[in-house]
């Protein structure tokens, strides 16, 4: 994936998988994020742990322009400050209490998290649209080997003759979430042949990894 | 951590009225036993290496340990009061510490956004000042003056209600709770957490209750435990770390948590760290 000394960018879904208000949980090579939408839209990502008593941010839900926690509903904005806690209605948060936070980015479909402080902006996929996104038990080796390509600077794999068309992966410990992207001209028949040929390249990469063929 | 100081504590290892002659394979603290019925009927609890482990039957469900308790079980002096319903509610089994489970059913602060319409609702979040003390003279935690808005404080109650509880700990994975009683406003209903540690992060939570409810049929109230208990555990496994820190730097309580505060300082001090996290990592 895309780096330089500062950091870099990892792509944890698509857009179109996170509407407005709503709350999804990402991995990324720093950790699992709450990767979340305000209502006006705002993307942000937070640790996905709240401070409080531990559980996961990814789990609670969204209202206006905060994530609250499912637990005890404690509630932050996009800056990771803690704006309210319901159990005591009329205390204002001290600055001390708040979630880390990572630089988020989105362009062409597709969600991007920082580890880190990028020096450059994530990479733009023109030319092509996200499809949709699958999970792989296994690692970039084994996905490469299934795909018959290799992974381009900017993490992405040209699948063989184009069938399954273009992935663009983001590995991590054994596993790797595959963003399934079309050419923008493709259509609905193409999407389709497009979304079978990635599941059946997954069954081959996993084959593959579970034979210990490649590592 | 260690399981010293807790090794001779009693804990729950299955329902007296479901035990079999055949034997339930089940473990505590990390070693398999097996808790069965002899030819008389009476439990036995034997422990991994085939010895017998001390055994006794109290609130409906069999007690055992892998040490040498010292002290008989802490009493609960309702579950001898003519009138009331004794419920034995079965186990939930649970992918966290035993303790993180404790301090789960200590909690009220949670109850409008995990037993939304039940046990609170919003914007009835707030939580009181209550009092909170460790009894020396017994060596347990109490929590008392606790109040909360409830829209269905129980099976048996109509409608919302401001309930009143009080909160009791008397073993490190044993928790009692007297609660207001809608049909008997002299009365507490008594709701129990009895939990054991299958390892430091898995337990079986075996509640119990003693009620004074005589129109609710035995199937309802278990439902309904058992509904506050499902939505508690998709909790309880999604904390982080799965251990309960004692490191005060790792979390961060309010005023709402002042008998998680007081139940974390005795475990502490009494070496009461078998499932807890000490240092933060």
């Amino acid at each position: 994936m895309p780096s330089d000394t500062t950091g870099f960018w990892t792509p944890v879904a698509l857009s179109a998988d996170l509407p407005a208000g709503t709350v999804i949980p990402a991995r990324t090579p720093a950790g699992s994020v709450a990767l979340w939408r305000s209502e006006a839209g705002r993307l942000a990502a937070s640790a996905d742990r709240c401070p409080h008593r531990g559980m996961r941010l990814s789990h609670g839900f969204v209202r206006g322009e905060a994530l609250s926690c499912i637990y005890h509903g404690w509630s932050y904005a996009q800056a990771g400050n803690c704006l309210r806690i319901p159990a005591h209605p009329g205390l204002t948060p001290p600055e001390t209490i708040r979630v880390a936070i990572h630089e988020v980015a989105e362009a062409d479909g597709v969600i991007w998290v920082a580890a880190g402080v990028p020096a450059s902006k994530p990479p733009r996929l023109d030319g092509l649209t996200p499809l949709r996104s699958l999970t792989v038990l296994a690692g970039k080796d084994a996905i490469e080997t299934a795909a018959g390509g290799k992974t381009s600077p900017d993490g992405l794999v040209e699948t063989a003759a184009g069938a399954g068309g273009v992935w663009l992966l983001a590995a991590d410990d054994g596993q790797t979430l595959v963003h399934v992207l079309v050419r923008d001209d493709a259509g609905t028949k193409d999407r389709i042949a497009a979304s079978r040929a990635a599941e059946s390249l997954r069954r081959r990469a996993e084959n593959l990894q579970r034979e210990g063929i490649v590592q | 951590m260690t399981a010293q100081a807790m090794i001779d504590e009693w804990y729950p290892v299955g329902l007296f009225s479901q035990l079999q002659p055949a034997g339930r394979q089940t473990a505590l603290m990390g070693e398999p036993i097996v808790v069965s019925s002899d030819a008389d009927g009476n439990a036995t609890v034997t422990g991994g290496n085939g010895r017998s482990l001390p055994v006794l039957v109290r609130y409906g469900h069999v007690w055992s340990s892998l040490g040498q308790p010292k002290k008989a079980l802490f009493p609960i002096p309702e579950a001898d009061q003519p009138g009331r319903r004794f419920v034995d509610v079965g186990a939930v089994r649970v992918r966290c510490s035993p303790l993180r489970a404790v301090e789960n059913f200590l909690d009220i602060a949670h109850f409008p956004f995990v037993h939304t319409d039940i046990l609170g609702a919003e914007p009835h979040t707030e939580v009181q000042n209550y009092k909170v003390e460790i009894r020396e003279d017994v060596d347990e935690v109490w929590a008392t003056q606790v109040k909360f808005y409830q829209p269905q404080a129980a099976k048996s109650a109509a409608g919302g209600i401001t309930t009143e509880y009080m909160y009791r700990v008397p073993a490190p994975t044993c928790s009692v709770l007297y609660k207001t009683c809608p049909p008997r406003p002299s009365e507490w209903d008594v709701i129990t957490l009895f939990v054991q540690p299958l390892a430091e992060d898995l337990c079986d939570v075996w509640p119990w209750m003693a009620l004074f409810d005589d129109d609710t049929s035995m199937t309802d109230l278990i439902h309904f435990q058992q509904t506050i208990f499902l939505q508690d555990r998709s909790i309880l496994e999604n904390q982080i770390p799965r251990l309960l820190p004692l490191d005060p730097g790792m979390e961060i309580p309010t005023r709402a948590d002042l008998t998680s505060i007081a139940y974390r300082r005795w475990l502490k001090r009494r070496n009461y760290t078998y499932g807890a996290q000490l240092v933060a990592q």
